[in-house]
């Protein structure tokens, strides 16, 4: 049986904000994608990419900041061919964001092989630390749950504050979602509708690529092959769970994370491979259960041009 | 009108060839970038894959081995396509198909070959069909995307059948996630004799004409094209746009369920925690690269086999490594998907080589 106490919580607690954070931090960017009028399905291969390449920089360069800042580069460089596809040659959006997912999927551990001669995973590199902040201990309850975060925790909870804002509260945002509501009349009255586009899918490759080095730099200070094991596909769902709102990707971000996290305890108690795949089996009933009504931008994957 | 309809039908095809043509030059072409960065000529490369290849009947045997099960994932791909949906859950679907006939093959005794082969290909196929059926009632039902369930659902399918493979089924001392060998009455005929090359060979192209044919002759093949050109100009002929869709996808699944009973019955004699090696995804490449005829899918898995299989071979000697297939088959994708961004670059190649050979005339007449 399990012993159900306060530090088995605890425990889940701060194990379920771990795992939100990667999710989070790719279904936010997710929002911009989407709000912007471009299918988000990419975002399982920018996470990828930046993964890698943030743990990449961090091996070349020295320092895991700078290795985060090569993550969001690279990230953003796969966003864009996906952008490029299909803002440019109107590839539909979710063939050329499976294009990228198979592109990270085929190039990182070609790349592992090439740079480090290694295959499965690359060598450890200094990541980034928990945040330790003392102060944290402070505050009753939640304090033991907040100091046993990673410093991304918070930096993701002020990008979903700012995304917020941003889109609901600022001309700009209200610009981007209607473009993403409607490109033609975003054409019309004179936006520049392929600006707020691109500008939608770098978003999500840097978010994406934060999320994807939160999962190597942040929790493995190493790359491990297919590593973020379908959390780009989950982000896309939590999306469209939290309305393609950076509040509703807060919450179901914490819903699959706790998934995620309550695996660790049954893991004792049955077989591992069941195990593993319940997040995979809860995505699935999401998908079907929990979808109906919610509708994304009504000019996801449209064109202003003919 | 018939022979304008079947003009503009090869005019169709002959675009296609040319797009995929072009695809898989672009792609072959970036991937020597790729092979050049490991130290190695990248001409040399290619020519030693393509002649290890074509050197002896093993190697070739070899080659086309490789091929088969990518000819299984490329049809379904190609098939699902045809209603405009997207079938990336073949990978899952396969393993729905290879433990089942797996268990046929092992478990069910004291048949002829004649019924107990067809027996179990009929039941990896009805997994398969099932894995992706229930796929396609959700997106029918609740507008589920496809790509995200089926890509949820190989993971619980893999990770299901690892579970079976190393729990309940795994044969006693074996040191892997495997399950019983399957009986001799259920092993594929091989073709050439100490190779794995199987009748399995003969079964997929069998299923391509079928499914060309079916595409091509049959009420529900139009209907099929009417539900993947214009959904509305569907329903308002009349086509049960969903019932075809429904029924697409399923077959789908279960020419991906095929596959894997091949790979069971023909080359692992039982299932293997992890026998495919990416096998749903190049499928995708595959697809793409015969423009989504599940008859042009052989050719294509031939190429494909042959770039993968030449790869192996030489990962043994060189230190070149076998992902560089992985990347060039995602490049295929990545440029048949978009025949307009081909268009550009051959453009542009053409401007610039107009201005440098108008250049060079310029230039030259200021010599002379």
């Amino acid at each position: 049986m399990i012993d159900i106490d306060i530090d088995l919580i605890y425990s889940i607690l701060s194990s379920t904000l771990r795992r939100s954070v990667p999710l989070l931090l790719a279904a936010t960017g997710g929002t911009f994608s989407m709000r912007a009028g471009v299918m988000e399905l990419g975002l399982e291969g920018m996470m990828l990419a930046g993964s890698f390449f943030s743990v990449f920089g961090a091996w070349w360069l020295g320092s895991p900041w700078l290795g985060l800042i090569v993550g969001i580069v690279f990230a953003v460089l796969f966003a864009m061919v996906h952008g490029v596809m299909h803002i440019q040659y109107h590839v539909i959006g979710s063939i050329s964001g499976m294009a990228v997912n198979l592109l990270a999927g085929a190039i990182t551990p070609l790349l592992l092989n090439i740079i480090y001669g290694l295959s499965g995973k690359s060598p450890m590199v200094n990541g980034l630390t928990d945040s330790n902040i003392e102060w944290f201990n402070n505050i009753p309850v939640i304090g033991k749950i907040l100091a046993a975060q990673n410093i991304l925790f918070f930096i993701g909870l002020l990008i979903v504050v700012v995304s917020w804002i941003f889109m609901f509260k600022t001309k700009y945002g209200l610009r981007m979602r209607m473009v993403g509501e409607n490109p033609q009349a975003a054409s019309a009255v004179g936006l520049n509708v392929k600006a707020y586009k691109y500008f939608g899918v770098i978003m999500s490759g840097c978010l994406a690529g934060i999320g994807g080095a939160y999962l190597s730099l942040g929790q493995m200070s190493m790359f491990v092959e297919d590593m973020t094991a379908g959390r780009g596909y989950i982000a896309v769902v939590i999306n469209a769970f939290g309305r393609y709102n950076p509040i509703g990707a807060l919450g179901g971000s914490i819903f699959f994370g706790f998934f995620d996290a309550i695996q660790t305890i049954f893991q004792s108690i049955l077989p591992s491979q069941l195990v593993m795949a319940t997040p995979y089996v809860v995505t699935i009933l999401v998908i079907v259960f929990a979808l109906k009504g919610g509708k994304a931008p009504a000019g996801t994957g449209k064109h202003a041009e003919h | 009108m018939k022979i304008k309809g079947k003009s503009l039908k090869s005019l169709d095809m002959k675009n296609a060839f040319i797009n995929s043509l072009y695809a898989l030059v672009f792609s072959l072409l970036l991937g020597m970038v790729f092979i050049s960065i490991t130290g190695y000529s990248p001409l040399d490369t290619y020519r030693a894959i393509f002649v290890s290849s074509f050197s002896s009947t093993k190697n070739f045997a070899l080659t086309l081995s490789q091929a088969t099960p990518l000819m299984f994932t490329g049809i379904a791909f190609a098939l699902a396509y045809r209603v405009k949906m997207i079938n990336t859950g073949a990978e899952g679907q396969m393993y729905a198909g290879a433990i089942t006939a797996a268990l046929v093959g092992a478990y069910i005794t004291n048949l002829p070959g004649i019924i107990h082969i067809p027996l179990a290909l009929l039941v990896a196929a009805a997994a398969g069909g099932f894995t992706a059926g229930i796929v396609g009632y959700a997106k029918l039902k609740t507008g589920a995307n496809e790509i995200i369930m089926t890509l949820m659902l190989n993971n619980v399918v893999i990770f299901i059948t690892g579970y079976l493979a190393n729990g309940p089924l795994k044969p006693e001392g074996s040191g892997v996630g495997q399950t019983e060998r399957i009986q001799e009455s259920a092993k594929l005929m091989k073709l050439i004799p100490q190779t794995q090359l199987t009748i399995a060979l003969l079964i997929v192209i069998a299923v391509a004409i079928i499914l060309q044919y079916m595409l091509d002759r049959t009420v529900f093949g139009y209907e099929m094209k009417v539900t993947g050109f214009n959904l509305r100009a569907a329903q308002v002929a009349g086509i049960k746009v969903s019932k075809a869709s429904l029924i697409t996808f399923t077959i789908s699944g279960a020419v991906a369920g095929l596959g894997g009973a091949a790979m069971v019955l023909g080359v692992n004699y039982r299932f293997i925690e992890g026998f495919s090696s990416g096998y749903g995804f190049a499928g995708i490449s595959i697809a793409a690269l015969a423009a989504y005829s599940p008859l042009a899918v052989i050719p294509a898995a031939f190429l494909i086999g042959i770039l993968r299989a030449g790869t192996i071979t030489l990962s043994r000697t060189t230190a070149i490594p076998i992902e560089v297939v992985d990347v060039i088959q995602v490049l295929i994708i990545i440029f048949v998907a978009a025949p307009s961004m081909i268009r550009a670059i051959t453009g542009n190649f053409k401007k610039l080589v107009t201005k440098f050979t108008s250049n060079n005339e310029k230039s030259g007449g200021i010599e002379q």
